[in-house]
């Protein structure tokens, strides 16, 4: 169990949300700096073994940064000349800020996925909505209930003998009549858990679901706070603290008092989730040794 | 933090196509670069969804109905699983025609929604769940007309595999460059040309196999339970 997880969803669902509109709202790149190392950092913490994601991802940041200078050409710093068509450090700037962008938000999104477990998100969708969060949760459960009813129809299939196996187009036809069979039970077993459900009072009285996420006093300081470092950035970015040219030429204005104020408040912002989780592994082991 | 009550659900649903969505896309305009379109469409994307998820419990849908839903929902995203077939654009349709166009959104962008948990949520998510949905309620609406002729049917897979491939062609090049570019535009649909081909005969494959047998089970359980 993660720190990180002992907090309400809907915490963290804002602190995303956050995070995420400014890197995807702003592309200056020194907010997106920011925002793709924290996500970087904060990843290879909580999500182990994940090197192929990496590779994926630098992969991915490479092209993403490589595409911009072949299609733009804007830019006075010529860098060489492809085909006839000049290649620009300005585009090339572009290309790598546009992928940085890019790159953090998947980071981002991953690090969501991973935190916002489906019971989680079925909490905060019961809270709008408590049909569609029944409708997902029947749907993730059917999901594998189908596949262990496929397994079970197969074999009583086999234990009849209908699959010679080495034969394709029988074995094709093997499979169509599963499926056909799965399908008729499924809508079946539909109706019966309908029936059951209606049987049992689904649709009298409000509906109700179990949680065990309560509102603490540590999740309303924690949403005060994203809150107002959001302000901050939104403030100092909308004041031109952090403004910046990619054409014709690179320009990054040195910020004054309140574009570093927004720097700071986005690196707060950003480094929150990794500050919480390493706080309590010190506070774990500092209390191991007394004991 | 309860929107339980009638009261705030109705509020969402006047408030988000009135004030919040035209609000968000002025703000886009003015503040940002008007080059961000992608996260502006991204959020309104968001919003129409969060419209039709508050005026889905309005209606009294019946719970047989309802499960019938989940079950076509987990059908289409265990089809999804196998790899090359993607059924969910013919499960959507079909369920679409005999379950009625609310389900046939419900059937969609659920799909969407549930399949990415296993394949990776990301900001494409709402795209796809809006796409598909959308490719339901229409099917949906569409539903007596293409009950009765199976070749209007094959024609509409195949239209909406085309039309959907080319939507998310257009998200593809607003997320990749933030504005819209009619050269990378053409480029990507060039390059995606075998795919969406595979992707609009898959679907038209899909129908001819899968509606005249689904059909029948469904109307069967219709007859049968009366649903």
């Amino acid at each position: 169990m993660h720190s990180v997880d002992s907090y309400n969803p809907i915490v963290i669902t804002v602190y995303f949300f956050a995070v995420i509109f400014v890197s995807m709202f702003c592309m200056n790149p020194i907010l997106l700096i920011i925002s793709l190392l924290c996500a970087v950092i904060y990843s290879v913490i909580r999500i182990k073994d994940s090197y192929k994601k990496h590779l994926y991802c630098l992969l991915l940041f490479i092209i993403v940064s490589i595409i911009n200078p072949l299609v733009s050409h804007n830019g006075k710093t010529v860098l060489f000349v492809l085909n006839d068509s000049p290649i620009t450090l300005e585009a090339l700037a572009y290309g790598v800020t546009m992928a940085m962008a890019i790159i953090g938000v998947i980071y981002w999104f991953s690090l969501f996925t991973n935190i916002m477990t489906s019971d989680k998100l079925l909490y905060l969708l019961g809270s709008l909505s408590p049909k569609l969060s029944l409708i997902i949760s029947m749907g993730i459960r059917y999901v594998n209930l189908f596949a262990q009813q496929m397994k079970k129809i197969k074999e009583s299939q086999t234990a009849l003998g209908l699959y010679k196996g080495e034969n394709v187009v029988d074995r094709v036809k093997g499979n169509i009549r599963v499926f056909s069979i799965l399908i008729t039970w499924a809508l079946e077993n539909g109706i019966t858990t309908a029936d059951s459900m209606a049987a049992r009072g689904y649709g009298i009285g409000k509906r109700s679901h179990f949680t065990v996420f309560t509102f603490k006093k540590k999740d309303g300081i924690m949403i005060g706070l994203v809150t107002l470092l959001l302000g901050v950035t939104i403030i100092s970015v909308v004041l031109g603290g952090s403004s910046y040219t990619f054409y014709p030429a690179i320009t990054i204005a040195s910020p004054g008092i309140i574009g570093s104020c927004g720097y700071a408040a986005y690196f707060i912002l950003s480094m929150m989730l990794i500050i919480i989780e390493v706080e309590e592994s010190l506070k774990w082991k500092y209390l191991q040794s007394k004991i | 933090m309860h929107i339980r009550s009638k009261k705030l659900r109705n509020l969402i649903r006047i408030i988000t196509p009135f004030v919040l969505i035209p609000l968000v896309a002025i703000l886009g305009t003015v503040i940002f670069d008007a080059k961000k379109h992608i996260f502006i469409s991204l959020f309104v994307a968001v919003l129409s969804l969060l419209v039709f998820a508050a005026g889905f419990e309005r209606k009294s849908t019946g719970s047989r109905r309802l499960v019938i839903s989940a079950v076509m929902i987990a059908l289409s995203v265990a089809g999804r699983m196998i790899p090359v077939f993607k059924p969910v654009t013919a499960m959507t349709i079909i369920s679409a025609v005999y379950l009625g166009p609310e389900a046939g959104f419900l059937v969609g962008s659920m799909s969407a929604l549930l399949s990415n948990f296993f394949f990776g949520q990301g900001p494409w998510t709402p795209f796809q769940m809006l796409g598909w949905g959308l490719i339901g309620f229409i099917a949906g609406l569409l539903s007596k007309q293409l009950k009765k002729s199976r070749i209007l049917l094959l024609i509409y897979g195949l239209v909406s595999g085309i039309t959907y491939s080319f939507v998310m062609d257009i998200w593809t090049v607003l997320w990749h460059q933030g504005g819209f570019t009619l050269d990378l535009y053409i480029a990507s649909i060039v390059t995606a040309l075998p795919h969406t081909i595979l992707y609009a005969v898959s679907n038209c494959v899909f129908l001819w196999l899968l509606a005249p047998a689904f059909g029948r089970k469904l109307d069967r359980i219709k007859i049968k339970y009366g649903v």
